[in-house]
């Protein structure tokens, strides 16, 4: 089977199952966040890109494993969410998983272990917890025109390009050469503040 | 950085455009830090036992954020969705700040001061102790407690007071799997360790939706999976849940039929010769106790429904009698008791047969919360037992605990009414007289009768036996079974006070609150599921005048005249509490690590000797206390030669099961989001917005026949009681025709006034997980 068809299937899959999600949940599933979607040019496609506020407004603080802001598709969230992202007709992009094998756990295969729905926007009780704010800061670079390190951990963000490329990159953050696919060889992890020293030094 | 507003510091980098919609929940929230200027702190998680590591990252004060700690070898970096949102549970707005006492006309509470409050516990715990004994006080404590607060609480108690009514919640939780390891192995905790996880070949899950209830652990062994194929998950259980879906093998048994399902097990497995017989031979003794089902009870019923305590007796077996008393339990009887059909019965003895791959078998509430637990937990031990499949790396049977320090407090420190630190118990008496000298009390303080186990303490609490009782870290106005005979109204001439961080159904019946100081609000240790200590430094500053629950108990300690008990200076006693308990646990294989050890690690597994962890207890090469050059060594089993003993446990059907008037079973637990009573993690928004109130389960089939839709709210009734609730059909957890499921979280929706209070025989710990209801539809609303 080509790739083409594989594709086609697969999405008549998501459709279908889009379809038998909304029809099933009758009830108060009202989970999509308000959120103000922007208009953004992809490949000379115009798609809705995920505004760095939404990006906030779903995480705890950052850092946090952001909750699904969409109703329920079923269980196999790799399904639209896979390593490269897909767009789900009448629901919009669904970014790509950013999870690689990290440290020996397969953090992608039970997703709802970490990420789980907004299912009402009523709250138990109110809260006064602030937490860290999104981090923006820009990596270390050796000179001008050198490559960035790594602002951040790459731990659990394996695959850069799900965050740096395609529709739901955030404009700060975009990388301006997605075609190089092998990002560590040019980024390095920021890992350690010390500097090298010289045995006996 | 200098503290700006969100949405100013968006502004300043392009990032809020026009007519930009923040839910109301962030717009008040405001950035005080970056990465940059968090300073980072490791802790273990405060929920459940598995006990992953966390680091805490706190800025003005405040802690802001949390990651997983990669240097942690639980969770090598990953949490579940509970632990990503540690830090959202110290700040609901209602936290408890102030001592508050019940007005005298009843009527609500009224701030106190800490001197006031603290004299007042103390003149009504000595009030109780000269009008009644030392039999009318208790507390009532914690799996969650510290080690800190259970030790503090139990020298308290049991040292000063001269009283053994101290329980924990633990009761509730894993007194089953207590007694399953102490009546075979004479010392409780599993062997095992998480390295099985890595080991193993096949995981048998009995009743136990690792996916929801020990997140952490079930992605190890999905990544197991991942990396062998050829590993196996196989989960036998009453309804379906997420842990079914990744099952290679999904078994379905009838409700409390597990025990008939591990004999039928154990039958094939000596008739096919599956057995090990030279393992049996050097390392295995036979025990048989009372097995007549009128003579034991169920714990509820009458002249057992006030004090439950039954004891067992042992008596010596064989290998040829256990064979006998198995013959009973063929594949066709097990199946018409089970339900399980026979080709699965065999496979099940095939995979603990198949002497070529590692098997571990994995159990929590499913098998600990059942009238028969200890028999259960018997039996699952002994598939491993005559098998030779146990302290061996990748083949252990393997009991998880729920609360994040049940084995560190509870079951190590023993703070429970018949225990003592360190496997010890208040009925012996060089084990009384031991604790004794450590403690500098004379001979004869503590006395040699257990107290109150959990159930019967607020059993005598309702009848007035008991005067006095403080209640810590725990909530049993919502978790108690059979809930509504426990029913209080303030004013009944007992004293109750109250320990906590938020407001519950507790608190709310309490006669004096007291605000405690949570998690890395202060110093603590937990112990966790692998026998692993984890130590962490207070933080940040309790909010108002909350203090640390050990604290509060020692300070009402020296208003009683029992100060000595606690002779350490006030600003610097953990590290020496912490080595006074440990000095019960060096040398007779429970060593806990030294706290100076503990400061630097993300813990580690007892026995800790020359400051090396041990991986498997009993192997020889693993435990420092083995003395045999190779094989296993139960060495804590002096009763039995150094050998575990097998156990033969038949099959007794539940305390209560369906009919026609009742015709459903109900069971009971948790959901992944939130933490017990959801005093917590109700107050993190993030998690109640994902499950916002309790909800019933129910089958299509079921709900087809009752006429009522997803969504619909019904009413549950049992025997005992009703609450009303929103159905779910077809939704993360399914179970069969024939049974609901409600989880216990939600304090508006008492799932607990249903429950009954059966307990089991050995432990008396009570059965959350079978008990008869019927669904009633609610009138048409208006
Ligand atoms: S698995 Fe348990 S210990 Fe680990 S993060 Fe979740 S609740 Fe905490």
């Amino acid at each position: 089977m080509s790739g083409r068809t594989l594709g086609i299937l697969r999405l008549a899959s998501i459709a279908l199952a889009v379809f038998a999600a909304t029809s099933q949940i009758s009830c108060s599933d009202s989970t999509d966040t308000q959120e103000s979607p922007q208009e953004f040019e992809v490949d000379g496609q115009t798609v809705v890109k995920a505004s760095a506020e939404a990006r906030a407004a779903r995480r705890a603080f950052d850092g946090a494993p952001p909750v699904i802001p969409h109703t329920p598709q079923g269980s196999d969230c790799t399904r639209c969410h896979d390593h490269d992202g897909m767009e789900i007709p009448g629901m919009g992009f669904a970014p790509p998983l950013p999870h690689g094998q990290t440290a020996g756990m397969s953090e992608f295969a039970n997703c709802r272990q970490c990420h789980v729905f907004r299912s009402t926007d009523e709250v138990f009780q109110d809260s006064e917890f602030v937490g860290l704010a999104q981090d923006f800061r820009q990596g270390d670079r050796h000179f001008d025109g050198a490559p960035p390190v790594m602002p951040h951990s790459a731990f659990m963000r394996e695959n850069c390009q799900a965050c740096h490329t395609g529709p739901s990159a955030r404009e700060q953050i975009r990388c301006s050469h997605p075609e190089r696919i092998n990002c560590t060889q040019c980024h390095v992890e920021d890992t350690s503040d010390s500097t090298f020293v010289r045995p006996g030094t | 950085m200098a503290t700006v507003d969100r949405r100013e510091f968006l502004k300043s980098l392009g990032l809020v455009g026009a007519g930009t919609v923040l839910t109301s929940g962030d717009a008040e929230a405001s950035a005080t830090a970056t990465a940059d200027n968090l300073t980072w702190d490791k802790a273990p998680c405060r929920y459940c036992g598995t006990g992953c590591g966390v680091e805490v990252g706190v800025a003005d004060g405040k802690v802001q954020a949390v990651r997983g700690d990669e240097k942690s070898p639980v969770n090598r970096g990953l949490l579940c969705v509970k632990g990503y949102h540690l830090p959202g549970m110290l700040y609901g707005t209602d936290r408890l700040l102030y001592p508050l006492k019940r007005k005298a006309d009843g009527s609500g509470f009224e701030r106190i001061s800490w001197d006031e409050a603290l004299d007042l516990v103390a003149s009504k715990y000595q009030e109780a102790l000269d009008e009644h004994g030392p039999e009318a006080v208790g507390i009532y404590g914690s799996g969650q407690w510290t080690v800190f607060d259970g030790y503090a609480a139990l020298k308290w108690i049991k040292g000063g007071m001269r009283s053994n009514n101290i329980d924990p919640n633990a009761r509730l939780c894993m007194a089953s799997a207590v007694m399953g390891f102490v009546t075979q192995f004479q010392s409780d905790e599993p062997m095992g360790c998480y390295d099985d996880f890595e080991a193993g070949d096949d995981f048998i899950l009995w009743g136990n939706n690792m996916a929801e209830m020990h997140p952490v652990l079930f992605s190890r062994m999905l990544e197991a999976k991942r990396q062998r194929p050829t590993v196996r998950i196989i989960d036998l259980a009453v309804r379906r849940t997420p842990t079914s879906e990744y099952a290679d093998l999904y078994v379905e048994f009838k409700p409390g039929t597990d025990l008939a399902l591990a004999n039928g097990i154990l039958h094939l497995l000596v008739k096919n010769n599956k057995v090990r017989r030279s393992f049996i031979e050097e390392n295995v003794v036979f025990r048989r106790g009372i097995e007549d089902v009128e003579t034991i009870g169920y714990g509820c019923f009458g002249d057992q429904s006030e004090r439950y305590t039954f004891k067992d007796a042992a008596k010596e077996s064989s290998f040829e009698e256990f064979a006998k008393f198995l013959e009973a339990y063929t594949p066709a009887k097990v199946s018409e008791i089970t339900g399980v059909p026979e080709s699965q019965i065999k496979a099940l003895a095939e995979i603990y047969g198949d002497s070529g791959r590692g098997t571990v078998s994995l159990w929590c509430m499913g098998v600990n919360q059942h009238t028969r637990g200890t028999w259960m937990n018997n039996l699952l031990n002994n598939l491993h037992l005559v098998t030779g499949k146990i302290s061996r790396p990748g083949a252990n049977p393997f009991s998880l605990t729920g609360q994040p320090s049940a084995c560190g407090t509870a079951r190590e420190v023993g703070t429970l009414s018949n225990r003592l630190p360190a496997d010890m118990v208040v009925m012996k008496e060089e084990h009384r007289a031991k604790t004794e000298k450590i403690w500098g009390l004379p001979e004869g303080t503590i006395p040699p009768k257990p107290g109150y186990h959990a159930v019967d303490m607020f059993r005598a609490f309702t009848r007035g036996d008991l005067k006095a009782l403080w209640v810590q870290v725990t909530n049993p106005w919502v978790t108690m079974p059979n809930l509504q005979r426990f029913q209080r109204k303030p004013g009944d001439g007992r004293f109750l006070v109250v320990s906590d961080i938020y407001p519950t159904p507790t608190t709310d019946v309490a006669d004096l609150i007291l605000p405690s100081a949570a998690w890395v609000e202060r110093e603590g240790v937990f112990g966790n599921t692998e026998r692993r200590t984890q130590q962490w430094n207070k933080m940040v500053e309790p909010p108002g005048e909350a203090r640390e629950d050990a604290w509060q108990i020692m300070e009402v300690a020296k208003r009683m005249g029992m100060g000595k008990l606690f002779p350490w200076p006030e600003n610097d006693w953990h590290e020496a509490m912490y080595e006074e308990y440990r000095s019960f646990t060096v040398g007779v294989g429970k060593d806990v690590a030294s706290y100076a050890q503990l400061k630097q690690v993300p813990g580690l597994r007892w026995p800790v000797v020359d400051g090396r962890e041990t991986r498997y207890r009993y192997a020889a090469g693993e435990d420092p206390y083995v003395t045999k050059p190779s094989g296993v060594h139960f060495y804590k089993a002096k009763g039995y030669g150094e050998k575990a003993a097998v156990w033969l446990r038949p099959y007794h059907p539940p305390a209560e099961v369906p009919d026609d008037e009742y015709p459903l079973w109900l069971t009971t637990g948790r959901v992944l989001e939130h933490w017990h009573t959801g005093s917590m993690t109700r107050r993190v928004k993030q998690l109640h917005q994902a499950v916002p109130e309790a909800y019933v389960e129910i089958n299509r089939a079921d709900a087809t026949k009752l006429g009522v839709q997803r969504g619909e709210r019904v009413r549950v009734v049992s025997r005992r009681g009703s609450v009303e609730l929103p159905v779910r059909i077809d939704d993360r957890g399914r179970p069969p025709q024939g049974m609901v499921f409600v989880p216990f979280f939600d304090e508006n929706r008492l799932v607990n006034v249903l429950t009954l209070d059966a307990l089991d025989n050995i432990s008396k710990e009570p059965d959350y997980k079978k008990c008869a209801v019927r669904v009633e539809r609610l009138e048409a609303s208006p």
